[in-house]
C-alpha cells in the first residue's frame, strides 16, 4: 500500500472543500429563492372537488385557476374567463375563456370545465362542498342522485365559450366561482389515472404553479407552470407551503427564519412583536362576524326583553380594545363593515345598564331570583377571555352565567341541535351582505341556531333573493337585517383580525379582508 | 418456557382485541362527527359523504367490516386525509416517531444508567445527593416544558438546531433530548435502588473483600443484577416514550404519526385514530412481551416460579 504524497492530499483537500462549497453555496442560493410559508395544519386533499378546508384553498389558489380569481389585494378579477356578461334576468352567465394551457401543455377548454362542474356535484365525488355551486340549474337534483351529471345546467358553447344556467338569480356569482369547487380538473389526466391524479408524478393544473412534491405533515412543494398564460409575470421559482398545526411551533420556527410567512401566532406575543420586529407584524380585519346567538325556542329567551337586556349589557368597545387588542373592530351589524355597498341601518347603540336591569325586572328576574343562564363558547384561549369578560358585563345587571366550553366540533354540532341556551357563533367568507343576513332565514336549516323565525324578515330576504341588481337587492337585505335585529336573536360582537408575520424579503404581500395571497403576485428580495 | 410464551401471546391477542373494540365504540360515543362544521351539510351531501365511507351501515355491522379489514391488513382510506390510505400515513409518519422514540431511549438508557450507579457507589455523598436532586428535578420536567425552552434557546437565540419540522438528522436532537429527560431521570432513580440493594449482597461484599476494583465490581458483579428492574422498565417506558412523542411532534412541528392521532381524534378522523391505536397498541404490547420473555430468560426467579407453576 503506497501513502498519497503531500501535494496529493493538497489536492485532494482542495477538491473536496470546492465540492462542499459549492454545495452550501447551491443550498444557500435554493434556500433563497424558495417561498416557505406556515400552513395552519396539512392540507387533507389537493383535490379541489373535495377540499373542505382554508389551508387547502390558499395552496389550490397557487395551482388552479377559476373562471374568476383575485388580484393581490383580494379583488375579484378575471381568471380563466377574459370576460363574461349576463342575461338581463341574471339566470344565464356566458364566460369567455382566455387562451390558457394545463401543466402539460394541453389546452383548457370549456369542455373541461363541463366535466369539473358535473365531477363536482356527482354524487360518486362526495364532494363535501359540492352545495357551493347549487345555485346552478338542476345541481342540487343532480347531487341528490335523481338527474344524471349531464342534466346539469352547464353547457360548451363551443371551445372557449361556456354557458351556466342558475335557478335564480345570483349576482355574487362570480365570487362563488372563486373557490375550488369552481376550478377545473384535467379531464385526461383522470381518466387515466383515477384518484392517483392527485398524485405528484400525476399531477396536471392550470394555474400559475403545479404540484412538485407532498410530503404529508412536512411540506407541499409547488414548481411554476411553465404553460400558464401568465409565466413571464410568476417570480418565486419554488414554494413550500409547511404545515404548523401548533401556533407557538408556528412562531418559533419563524423566528429562527425557517419560515418567510406565519398565518398565526399566539395573541399575547403581539405587544412583544410591535416593538421587535413591527416591519413583520401584518394586522388585517377578516370578512367575518363573531355573535351570540340566543336559542329563542327555549325560555328564558324566547322573551325578547330577556334578549335586549342581555344585548344591552355587552360593551363591544371593551371586548375590543381592551380584552382581545388585535385591531378587532366591534361590530353592531351581522355584516362585516368593510362589505362594499352596505351601510346597515343597525344601531348605534350605547352600552346601557340601567335600562338592562329594567328590562329583566320586567321579564321577572330580580336580585332575589336572578336571571341564571349558561353561555357556550369552543375551546381557546382568546375565546375564554372574550367569554369571561361578557360573563363579568352580565353580572353587572344581576345575571349568573355559567360559562361551558367544548371542542369546536362538539361545540357546532350542539348548536345544530339546538342544545344551547345562549352561545358563541362566527361566520367567515364572502364579501356579499346575504352571506351574513341570511343566516337569520328560517328557510336555510339548522345554521339558524337559535331557530328564529319572521315572516316579515323572511319575506324582505325572499325578495332580496329574488332581486338582480346588487343595489336594489342590498336595500332589502338592510331593511330585512334591521328588522331582524330588533327582536335581538343574535349579538353581533366583532370582526375578528388575521394577524400574520411576513419577512420584509417578500414582495407583494397585502393585507386584505379575504386573507387571500397569491404567491404568483409575489417576489422574493 | 413455550407454555409461558403461548399464555403471554394468547394475553397479548385478548388484550389487543378488548383495545381495538373499547376504541371503536368509544370514537363512536364521542360527540361531533367527521362532517360536522359551523355549517351543516345538506341532507345530499351528507348522505353522499357517508355513503363513501359506509358510515351509512349499522354500526355493528361497520364494527364486524373493521375486524375483517383489519385481519386482511386493511387499515381502510382516511376519512379527512382523502388522499391517502391509513396505511399509507402511518408508513410516512411511524418512522419519524420511531427514531425519535429509539434516541430518546438511548439516550435515557446512556444516562441514567451511569447516574445511578454513580449515585449508589457514592451512597450518601455530595455526589449522590447531587445527582439525587438532579434526577427529581429531572422526572419535573416534562417535553411540553422543555420542548419549547429547547427552541427558545437552541434554535431562536442561539440558532444552533434547527426550531421544527424534518429537514436533516439535527431536526430530531432537541425533540429526542426533550423525550429523554423524564425518562433518564427515571432510569437514573430505579438504577440507583437496585443498585444499591445489589451491592449489599452476599456476593458483591465478598467480591469487594477480594480487593476487586470499583469499576470491575460495577461491571462484573452489580450491573447484571441491579440492571433486571430496569429492563422490567423498559416496557412502560416505551409507553412514556410514546405518550411523550404525542406532545413532542406538536410542539416540533415533526411529521410523525403522533401528530395524525391528534389530529384525527380533533377531527374525528375514525379510521386514522383508530390505525393510530392499532400500531401503538401492537408496539406497546410487543415490547410488554419482549421484556416479559427477556425478565423470564434472565430472572432465575420468575424461571422457578414458572417451572412450579408448571409442575
Amino acid at each position: 500500500m503506497t501513502h498519497p504524497s503531500r501535494l496529493e492530499t493538497v489536492c485532494q483537500r482542495s477538491v473536496a472543500a470546492i465540492a462542499s462549497t459549492l454545495l452550501v453555496a447551491s443550498l444557500l442560493a435554493d434556500q433563497t429563492s424558495t417561498l416557505r410559508i406556515g400552513s395552519p395544519g396539512d392540507p387533507q386533499t389537493l383535490d379541489p372537488h373535495r377540499y373542505t378546508l382554508n389551508v387547502e384553498e390558499h395552496i389550490l389558489k397557487d395551482m388552479f385557476l377559476g373562471l374568476t380569481t383575485m388580484d393581490a389585494k383580494g379583488a375579484i378579477v378575471p381568471g380563466s374567463a377574459e370576460s363574461w356578461e349576463v342575461s338581463r334576468d341574471g339566470l344565464v352567465w356566458k364566460f369567455h375563456l382566455r387562451d390558457n394551457s394545463w401543466s402539460d401543455g394541453i389546452p383548457v377548454t370549456a369542455e373541461d370545465f363541463v366535466y369539473s362542474f358535473q365531477r363536482l356535484l356527482n354524487p360518486e365525488t362526495a364532494a363535501p362542498l359540492a352545495y357551493f355551486l347549487y345555485g346552478i340549474e338542476n345541481a342540487r337534483e343532480v347531487n341528490g342522485g335523481t338527474l344524471s351529471p349531464s342534466q346539469l345546467g352547464v353547457t360548451a358553447v363551443d371551445a372557449r365559450t361556456l354557458e351556466i344556467r342558475l335557478e335564480q338569480p345570483f349576482p355574487y356569482f362570480a365570487e362563488r366561482l372563486f373557490y375550488p369547487t369552481g376550478y377545473p380538473v384535467p379531464r385526461h389526466v383522470i381518466e387515466e389515472h383515477g384518484s392517483d391524479w392527485i398524485k405528484p408524478q400525476n399531477w396536471v393544473s392550470n394555474g400559475p404553479y403545479s404540484l412538485k412534491d407532498w410530503k404529508p405533515s412536512q411540506a407541499v412543494v409547488l414548481q411554476p407552470n411553465l404553460y400558464f398564460y401568465d409565466r413571464d409575470n410568476v417570480k418565486i421559482q419554488s414554494v413550500e407551503y409547511v404545515p404548523v398545526s401548533d401556533a407557538l411551533a408556528g412562531y418559533h420556527r419563524y423566528l429562527a427564519d425557517e419560515l418567510d410567512v406565519v398565518g398565526d401566532f399566539p395573541a399575547g406575543e403581539i405587544v412583544t412583536l410591535r416593538k421587535s420586529h413591527p416591519e413583520h407584524l401584518q394586522l388585517s380585519p377578516l370578512l367575518s362576524t363573531m355573535y351570540l346567538v340566543f336559542n329563542v325556542s327555549e325560555p328564558p329567551f324566547e322573551d325578547i326583553r330577556v334578549r335586549r337586556a342581555l344585548a344591552m349589557a355587552i360593551d363591544r368597545e371593551k371586548l375590543t380594545q381592551k380584552v382581545l387588542r388585535s385591531d378587532e373592530i366591534a361590530n353592531e351589524s351581522m355584516v362585516p363593515p368593510m362589505v362594499p355597498n352596505y351601510q346597515s341601518l343597525v344601531g348605534p347603540n350605547s352600552p346601557d345598564s340601567t335600562l338592562a336591569k329594567s328590562l329583566l325586572e320586567q321579564a321577572g328576574f330580580t336580585e332575589e331570583e336572578p336571571l341564571e343562564i349558561t353561555l357556550r363558547y369552543f375551546t381557546g384561549s382568546e375565546n375564554k377571555q372574550v367569554h369571561v369578560a361578557i360573563a363579568a358585563m352580565w353580572q353587572d345587571i344581576g345575571v349568573r352565567t355559567t360559562l361551558h366550553h367544548t371542542e369546536l366540533k362538539v361545540h357546532f354540532s350542539d348548536l345544530h341541535s339546538g342544545d344551547f341556551e345562549v352561545a358563541q357563533a362566527g361566520w367567515f367568507g364572502e364579501n356579499n351582505p346575504e352571506h351574513y343576513v341570511e343566516l337569520l332565514w328560517s328557510q336555510i336549516g339548522s345554521i339558524n341556531y337559535g331557530r328564529y323565525s319572521s315572516s316579515e324578515f323572511d319575506e324582505l330576504i325572499e325578495q332580496a333573493k329574488d332581486t338582480v341588481d346588487q343595489e336594489g337587492r342590498a336595500e332589502l337585505l338592510k331593511r330585512a337585517e334591521s328588522v331582524a335585529l330588533k327582536d335581538f336573536p343574535v349579538v353581533p360582537l366583532y370582526s375578528v383580525t388575521i394577524r400574520s408575520l411576513v419577512n420584509p424579503r417578500v414582495g407583494g404581500w397585502y393585507t386584505n379582508p379575504r386573507n387571500s395571497h397569491g404567491v404568483r403576485y409575489m417576489t422574493l428580495k | 418456557m413455550t407454555r409461558f410464551v403461548l399464555k403471554r401471546m394468547a394475553f397479548m391477542l385478548v388484550t389487543f382485541w378488548l383495545v381495538i373494540s373499547v376504541t371503536f365504540f368509544l370514537l363512536r360515543l364521542a360527540p361531533g362527527g367527521p362532517f360536522d362544521g359551523e355549517r351543516r351539510m345538506p341532507p345530499e351531501v351528507e348522505a353522499n359523504l357517508l355513503e363513501a365511507y359506509n358510515l351509512d351501515d349499522p354500526l355493528h355491522l361497520q364494527y364486524a367490516r373493521y375486524l375483517w379489514d383489519l385481519l386482511r391488513f386493511d387499515l381502510g382510506p382516511s376519512i379527512k386525509h382523502h388522499d391517502f390510505s391509513v396505511s399509507e400515513l402511518i408508513a410516512a409518519g411511524l418512522p419519524v416517531s420511531l427514531s425519535v422514540g429509539a434516541i430518546a431511549l438511548a439516550i435515557a438508557l446512556a444516562m441514567g444508567i451511569p447516574i445511578g450507579c454513580i449515585a449508589a457507589f457514592r451512597h450518601n455523598s455530595w455526589l449522590d445527593t447531587c445527582l439525587s436532586a438532579s434526577t427529581t428535578f429531572g422526572l419535573a420536567l416534562p417535553p411540553i416544558v422543555t420542548g419549547p425552552l429547547f427552541v427558545l434557546l437552541f434554535a431562536v437565540a442561539l440558532r444552533w438546531l434547527p426550531a421544527g419540522g424534518l429537514d436533516s438528522a439535527s431536526s430530531l436532537v432537541l425533540p429526542s433530548i426533550a423525550l429523554a429527560i423524564p425518562l433518564a431521570a427515571a432510569i437514573a432513580k430505579l438504577m440507583r435502588g437496585s443498585c444499591i440493594d445489589t451491592l449489599r449482597q452476599n456476593h458483591v461484599l465478598t467480591a469487594r473483600s477480594k480487593g476487586i476494583s470499583s469499576f470491575r465490581l460495577a461491571i462484573h458483579h452489580v450491573l447484571p443484577g441491579a440492571m433486571i428492574p430496569v429492563l422490567s422498565f423498559l416496557g412502560p417506558a416505551a409507553a412514556t416514550v410514546i405518550a411523550g412523542s404525542l406532545v413532542i411532534e406538536e410542539v416540533f412541528a415533526l411529521p410523525g404519526l403522533g401528530r395524525y392521532f391528534v389530529q384525527g381524534a380533533l377531527n374525528r378522523d375514525y379510521t386514522l385514530v383508530m390505525g393510530g391505536v392499532v400500531v401503538y397498541a401492537s408496539l406497546i404490547l410487543l415490547l410488554n412481551f419482549l421484556v416479559d420473555t427477556l425478565y423470564f430468560r434472565f430472572d432465575p426467579r420468575i424461571r422457578a416460579h414458572g417451572k412450579s407453576e408448571a409442575s
